[in-house]
């Protein structure tokens, strides 16, 4: 459930957040809600990762329908990945590693602030 | 464990995050590029998508309105002068920004800063012909003499970076993103360099190549490969003009004694042969409609961005629209309300080199008759991309920068030359422009002629009012028969040149009574002119042809100026393939390949268009054995330069057993047919090979025009293989890197009727519709209206941006 509502917060952030400011930005706001939301290891990395990936792939493919561009091909060739599609894997793979590896750490700063419980029986 | 869990993890983000911020060798940071936000992607919007209504611009007196055509053409309104140039600034960084600070960084040796250690040479060859020192002089000759003009160019400077200070990383230029790089202040010195650096496009010089040939050939054996003057000369100023002025008088050495090292220096870049352009005007007498018609498309090399970037600019007291150059100010081949003007290069050779000796190894002086003459110092501070910057130490002597020394293309330590050239000296080129664009009659045209330094050009004119002009206007040295074409030596002030033409001597023509004035880059003058005129590069004919077709035709309409501005008649195969055929005589003839091909020529009409092949097959063939005619004289291990096509065709033609094509080392005695028969053997291996290879040998499929991005390796952004005729020597002089690099054709009626062609596109970016979409258009020999517009027309508009003060 938190991984969810992370998926999507983290979605939120990208579209709101990025236009106005740098990927390494997001990174740290994606650490923040990752922090709060508070999901597990797994959830944190999952959540951020496809919330960044997700929308990145999501706004080239928007982007690649708005203007008809042959840009994307251009690049692809460029970059010696042969094609735009190619490109749009590469932009979305790297969403998803940057947004991951933030979600990440921010559960793993929460679980460092959490308080050490001993000696509790929890039954 | 928590907290090393988390430092940890911490620790990789924080890496991964500066990792792809960096650049890895030649691959740009991935994350800033990648970014679908700010990265590259952002470049897929075309110029509409992103239209603003309103701009806010700081300096203004008054509102911009500029009107966009529906090829995003902009048509900028203003008040006043300061506005419009301040105005033309913004709007063109917006859309060339990359393009026309690229072109600067080029012009001032500065390659190096974007693209590392690969382009030092190129950079030390910049900066030791010394274009930013032109340019230095040029600042200064404004400061001091022409403020106006000056605050004008600054102006200019401001709008380009009002435009670069409000740059999002979005809109940034996607060049910047994948060079990894920021656009850098604009100033008024970029503008005059970018004028310097059109000079070093155009001009050139074999004072080397001349040299070498005189000492091998004999002066004798020189004239006639080389001579002066063509059999057959068809100058830019008709034969028939008389020259009522008396002219300045060049006092000749008693003797001359050139330096007779042997000469092995690297040679500086020439222009690209296929560097040229065609103008003409027609007189209201030969229209159908009794006007007068213009006509020009210079040819340079073929790029995207294009060269050039099409804009009206108007106030109340003038509308100008044409073709500008980004980074320089007004119009340069375009027209008004009342005239018309274009440019063609006038080809002649205004660089000279002289050979200094220094006193000793300190160079700190060199000598000048029977004195000593103190030299200068000018540190040049190369920067490199991801390397220490390099040093270079350039000389200066009172003839120019010493090019070549022990430090530089040479073999030998004690060979040193200065290069002599106008460029060096402070002058005003940006004044002539800004004056024609308001030029109302003959008398503005030539008041603003008044002012133009380099490169020379042939300034054709046309005014509503009935004239037709050509004028040859640079600034000239006065020289003695034969002076500078070869190396000189500096230790002798009587090499010196003796002054300049006066502006008034130079080559003119108005109103000619053959109804019509044209240039094609061929030789300016008939031998009467009363001055020295040389250069190595004359065309022979592009010239015979135009002005053929323009004394052939009459009741002359703007459909017959396009067709012959996209004319593909090749006269240099229409005189030399009977003779080659004739040569040939029976060789070959029992092979069937060469029955095809030989077929194909002699059914071909001449015509270089797109899908013929006997052009293909001429031009292989000449090529080969004009190669084979010459290489004997080109087996010199020295810089050397080949006699002309023209004159190797004429030797063929005329004294086809002439010694010169006696191979040496040979039993028997070759005559001109031997090399047609080399040449003809020559080409059916490469035709073999072809066929194998490629198939389709049609004109277009085999020269493979392209138009290539200003960074050769960024393939994708350039265009290749069009479809189009013509090449070198044509009209429509298309070659494979070069050709017609923009096309106008206007008629001087009651109302001016303006069309206008270039091949690439109003956008340098990539990513938009506007980048490349001039392209067909333009290889199908077909033009866009270029009317002027006022600011109330509704039909055919984009989308407008008013400019507010701030």
């Amino acid at each position: 459930m938190r991984f969810i509502f992370l998926t999507i917060l983290t979605a939120l952030l990208v579209v709101f957040l990025n236009p106005i400011a740098p990927y390494w930005a997001v990174m740290l706001g994606i650490g923040v809600v990752s922090a709060l939301i508070y999901p597990n290891g797994i959830g944190g990395w999952m959540g951020g990762g496809l919330g960044m990936g997700l929308t990145w792939l999501g706004q080239t493919i928007y982007l690649g329908i708005i203007t008809s561009s042959s840009l994307p091909n251009k690049m692809g060739e460029l970059m010696g990945l042969g094609s735009g599609m190619s490109l749009i894997g590469v932009t979305a793979v790297l969403g998803f590693i940057l947004g991951g590896f933030s979600g990440w750490t921010g559960v793993l700063f929460r679980n460092m602030l959490q308080k050490q419980t001993k000696d509790i029986y929890r039954g | 464990m928590k907290y090393s869990s988390f430092v940890l993890v911490l620790v990789l983000t924080a890496g991964l995050a500066f990792l792809v911020s960096r650049p890895f060798g030649q691959i740009p940071p991935l994350a800033p590029l990648l970014d679908p936000y700010h990265g590259f992607w952002q470049n897929s919007f075309s110029e509409d998508q992103l239209a603003e209504d309103e701009l806010s611009m700081n300096n203004l007196t008054g509102p911009v309105e500029v009107v966009y055509d529906e090829n995003l053409i902009p048509h900028i309104f203003a008040q006043n002068d300061l506005d419009l140039y301040r105005a033309q600034g913004y709007i063109t960084a917006k859309h060339r920004l990359w393009q026309m600070e690229f072109q600067t960084m080029a012009a001032a040796g500065r390659v190096s800063e974007i693209v590392g250690p690969i382009a030092i040479d190129l950079d030390r060859m910049t900066r030791r012909k010394g274009l930013a020192f032109g340019a230095e002089l040029g600042f200064k000759f404004l400061q001091e003499k022409d403020p106006e003009t000056l605050s004008l160019v600054e102006a200019y400077a401001d709008g380009v970076n009002q435009y670069i200070a409000q740059l999002t990383d979005a809109r940034l230029p996607v060049e910047y993103k994948i060079l990894n790089y920021r656009p850098e202040p604009w100033s008024a010195y970029k503008s005059l360099l970018l004028l310097k650096y059109m000079s070093d496009m155009l001009v050139g010089d074999r004072d080397l190549e001349y040299s070498n040939l005189r000492k091998i050939l004999g002066e004798a054996g020189l004239n006639r490969l080389y001579p002066d003057f063509p059999k057959e000369n068809d100058p830019v100023i008709e034969k028939e003009r008389v020259w009522d002025f008396q002219p300045v008088t060049v006092n000749k050495p008693d003797s001359i004694a050139y330096p007779d090292d042997a000469l092995t220096m690297g040679v500086l870049p020439q222009p690209t042969e296929g560097t040229g352009s065609n103008n003409w005007a027609v007189s209201g007498s030969k229209a159908k409609n009794g006007n007068p018609i213009l006509a020009n498309d210079p040819h340079l090399s073929l790029n995207l961005p294009s060269l050039w970037y099409s804009m009206q600019l108007s106030t109340p007291e003038h509308s100008v629209k044409g073709a500008t150059l980004p980074g320089a100010l007004g119009v340069i081949s375009g027209f008004n309300e009342h005239i018309a003007w274009g440019v063609t290069n006038a080809t002649r050779d205004t660089r000279d080199w002289y050979k200094i000796t220094f006193k000793d190894d300190a160079r700190n002086s060199y000598k000048y008759g029977s004195e000593w003459k103190a030299t200068d110092f000018r540190i040049e501070e190369i920067k490199i991309k991801g390397e220490k910057a390099f040093i270079d130490t350039v000389v200066y002597t009172h003839y120019g920068p010493v090019v070549y020394d022990r430090t530089f293309k040479t073999d030998r330590q004690d060979v040193n030359f200065a290069l002599r050239w106008v460029v060096h000296e402070g002058s005003n080129e940006q004044r002539t422009f800004l004056m024609m664009n308001k030029a109302k009659n003959h008398g503005d045209y030539q008041a603003a002629l008044d002012h133009y330094s380099a490169p020379a050009q042939n300034f054709v004119f046309a005014s509503k009012s009935g004239d037709v002009a050509m004028r040859i206007q640079g600034k000239f040295p006065l020289k003695w028969a034969q002076q500078g074409k070869f190396l000189m030596d500096g230790a002798d002030p009587m090499m010196e040149w003796q002054g300049y033409i006066p502006n008034e001597h130079n080559a003119s023509t108005l109103n000619p009574p053959r109804g019509f004035v044209s240039s094609a880059n061929q030789h300016p003058v008939d031998p009467s002119y009363p001055y020295y005129v040389f250069d190595h590069t004359f065309e022979h004919y592009r010239n015979r042809r135009l002005n053929r077709r323009l004394t052939e035709l009459n009741q002359i309409t703007v459909e017959d100026m396009k067709g012959l501005q996209f004319d593909n008649y090749n006269l240099q195969a229409a005189e030399a393939l009977p003779v080659m055929i004739n040569l040939l005589g029976t060789h070959q003839v029992e092979s069937a390949e060469a029955e095809k091909y030989l077929n194909e020529l002699k059914s071909w009409d001449y015509f270089a268009d797109p899908s013929k092949k006997g052009q293909t097959l001429y031009s292989i063939w000449f090529a080969e054995t004009a190669e084979s005619i010459w290489r004997d004289l080109m087996k010199n291990e020295v810089p050397l330069v080949r006699p002309t096509n023209y004159q190797t065709i004429e030797l063929m033609t005329g004294s086809p057993n002439d010694p010169i094509f006696d191979i040496k080392g040979t039993d028997r005695i070759e005559t001109a047919a031997s090399h047609v028969q080399i040449g003809f053997d020559s080409l059916l291996v490469a035709m073999k090979k072809w066929e194998v290879e490629e198939g389709d040998y049609s004109w277009a499929n085999y020269k493979k025009t392209t138009i290539q991005h200003l960074v050769p390796t960024f393939k994708s952004f350039s265009a290749t293989n069009i479809y189009t005729g013509g090449g070198s020597g044509i009209l429509n002089a298309t070659g494979s890197r070069h050709g017609a690099s923009w096309r106008m054709v206007v008629e001087l009626g009651e109302t001016m009727q303006a069309f206008g062609i270039y091949p690439g596109g109003q956008s340098g970016n990539p990513g938009s519709k506007f980048y490349d979409n001039f392209i067909s258009v333009w290889a199908n020999g077909e033009y866009l209206n270029f009317n002027l517009r006022s600011k109330e027309q509704t039909e055919g508009v984009l989308f407008k941006t008013v400019f507010k003060k701030d």
